[in-house]
């Protein structure tokens, strides 16, 4: 453990070179417009699994829904920016906070469910918001009907903002809110709270009896977790420059939960690895011709749930936890006194 | 009051699909203790081996429902075998996590080989003209599916209690290590429940095609259907699994006499008959072994 004042700042520097890096890095290739979409794809993506690391990694609480809460936050951005013309930084804003409300209200069911049922009921939710919410009629004063909503000539802070040429400032907007949001996740940890939530996780009879709130720190959790993957999903409609359903289908919840747990579901970094995995692995394949073959998305999902199986079965931290065991046992490795060895 | 006899005929035919599925959810969750999110998924696969059967290779359906039966059974067993055994002893939740994977690849590689959107023919086990009772039309692959559904439940059923076999998947499924100290072969146990579960999900998946638009992601959804009906039984109890098939077929099919220009409101129906088992059941009952009251 090393002392406490050191790590926040170490996470804050941490956070401030990734974004120089990660910020700069488009600069250095000449991203056709549909990379500059993934890029900030990827951020978006690696904001729905952040959520995830918060909830299942911190709290032990399964969901199958946070594709639905990003798609919350991109039609609740979506339309309060068409229909009251909000300023987009204010729709933001209403977003996270809708989808954190609605994150309470999915978490309800969670105060007397654990594990497996609260995974079947969470895909529950999926469904019904896949089905009767953003595809049903009932709802078109919010969903803009079938045709969406559309986004664009959006400026945030005098940088224009939208997926007509910005899709990389988009990017870098995101990915500064991505690492806000990550250093807070990182040093939630740590903390009081987050340490209450590693008690819910590791035993909830034993996080009572120790006096821990669990009705107040469940939900928390659920609508923090609802919140996070709702500011990404609010920067979807930057992106794409409009809203449907499809990209927030039951699908992409499964596959978020599956690219969770794959890079590993305790670690914050796994989130931006999931992230860039998700977005740019599908497009790369697209373009790959390997003997004029076309690799259709199709063989992405294919491989994502083999990769899952398979990493569950040999490497069940993910592949972050996995990495980083290998790297302290190589450094440990390599810090032992020499013993000579006749 | 016609209509209403109409609609009781369409719940029941929904409700005994649900039913055959469900009973393939207990099954293997009762034995391997794993809850299968990929059911839904393993019925679509073989569902459609047996289409392509039909409609790619020009094969007579009995043989290509044959075909997707085998299939069935080697899937499931391959499930046991591959994924499952190397998982022994890891916590229900990753086993279930590892069922998503599975959906995903079944999914994936289903809608890559058979398209997921384009319109499918219904596979039609039997013909004929659809006969009148009290009234009411009823088609004979109605009539298939509720007596499929009676039928095979009861055979499982009279399996489970009267042959050798049987009482080993019971043992195994109230303590798989006392079982396996009394020589009871686990996995060997384990591997049939895969197979059979993923048959009955087969079956069900063929039977229903008749009565839905078949398309790879409808079937692999009907998992939420599948885990309510399973859910009133306890994910233990079957006949209290089969009864929950048939009033969750009809509690999704009576709102379309309501909301005529709509298809009704299935999964918001299956997903509030969840919740209503969930949090009306003592959750503890459901996760923690207790008594097979098969």
């Amino acid at each position: 453990m090393s002392r406490p004042v050191t790590r926040p700042l170490r996470n804050l520097a941490l956070a401030a070179a990734a974004f120089l890096v990660l910020g700069w890095a488009p600069n250095l290739f000449h991203l056709p417009l549909d990379l500059q979409f993934d890029a900030a794809l990827a951020v978006i993506y690696a904001f729905a699994i952040l959520s995830l690391v918060l909830l299942t990694g911190y709290v032990g609480q399964v969901s199958l829904c946070q594709a639905t809460f990003l798609g919350i936050g991109a039609y609740t951005a979506a339309w309060l920016f068409n229909v009251f013309h909000a300023p987009y930084l204010l729709a933001m804003a209403g977003a996270v906070a809708l989808s954190f409300l609605l994150g309470i209200v999915v978490g309800i069911p969670a105060l007397r469910l654990r594990g497996i049922m609260l995974a079947v009921v969470t895909l529950g939710v999926a469904l019904v918001f896949d089905r009767y919410f953003f595809a049903d009629h009932a709802f078109d004063w919010f969903t803009g009907g079938s045709a969406g909503w559309r986004v664009d000539g959006t400026v945030i802070a005098r940088i224009p903002m939208d997926w007509i040429g910005h899709a990389l400032n988009v990017y870098r907007f995101g990915l500064l809110l991505l690492l806000i949001v990550a250093v807070l996740v990182v040093n939630v940890h740590d903390s009081g709270s987050g340490r209450r939530f590693r008690a819910i996780r590791d035993s909830e009879l034993a996080a009572a009896t120790m006096g821990v709130d669990l009705t107040r720190y469940k939900l928390l959790a659920f609508g923090l977790a609802a919140a996070i993957a709702g500011l990404g999903g609010s920067l979807f409609p930057l992106a794409a420059g409009q809203v449907s359903p499809q990209p927030f289908n039951v699908f992409y919840s499964l596959q978020f939960a599956a690219f969770a747990v794959l890079m590993g579901v305790r670690y914050v970094p796994a989130a931006a690895i999931g992230g860039f995995f998700g977005a740019f692995v599908p497009t790369l394949l697209g373009r790959w011709h390997p003997w004029h073959l076309e690799i259709r998305y199709d063989w992405f999902q294919v491989a994502l749930g083999a990769l899952l199986v398979a990493q569950l079965i040999a490497a069940p931290d993910g592949v972050w936890g996995d990495l980083r065991q290998r790297v302290a046992h190589l450094l440990r490795r390599r810090a032992k006194p020499k013993v000579a060895i006749a | 009051m016609g209509e209403f006899a109409a609609y009781t005929v369409l719940g029941l035919s929904l409700g005994g699909v649900f039913a055959l599925a469900a009973l393939g959810i207990v099954l293997i969750y009762r034995v391997t203790g794993v809850l299968n999110f990929a059911h839904g998924a393993m019925g679509m696969f073989s569902t459609f081996v047996a289409w392509g059967a039909v409609y790619r290779w020009h094969q007579p359906v009995w043989l290509a429902v044959l075909l997707a039966l085998g299939f069935a059974a080697a899937l499931g067993l391959f499930l046991q075998f591959a994924v499952f055994r190397p998982l022994a002893g890891r916590p229900a939740v990753v086993k279930a996590v590892v069922t998503i994977g599975i959906l995903l690849v079944l999914q994936s590689l289903a809608s890559l080989f058979w398209g997921n959107t384009q319109y499918h023919e219904p596979i039609r086990v039997v013909g004929g003209r659809s006969m009148l009772i009290a009234r009411v039309p009823v088609g004979p692959d109605q009539v298939l599916i509720v007596a499929a559904a009676l039928v095979l439940a009861s055979g499982i059923a009279a399996f489970l209690t009267y042959t050798r076999f049987g009482i080993a998947m019971r043992a195994v499924s109230d303590d798989p290590v006392a079982a396996g100290l009394w020589g009871v072969p686990v996995w060997l146990v384990g591997a049939v429940s895969w197979a059979l579960g993923s048959v009955l999900a087969a079956i069900a998946g063929i039977l229903i095609t008749p009565f839905i638009n078949l398309d790879t992601v409808s079937l692999t959804l009907l998992i939420l259907d599948a885990l309510a009906a399973a859910l009133i039984g306890g994910l233990a109890s079957l006949p209290l699994t089969v009864a929950g098939g048939f009033l969750l077929g009809l509690a999704e099919s009576y709102p379309s006499i309501w909301f005529k220009n709509s298809l009704g409101f299935p999964k918001l129906v299956a997903i509030a008959v969840i919740l209503a088992v969930l949090l009306v059941r003592a959750p503890k009952g459901l996760l923690q072994a207790g008594r097979a009251s098969t």
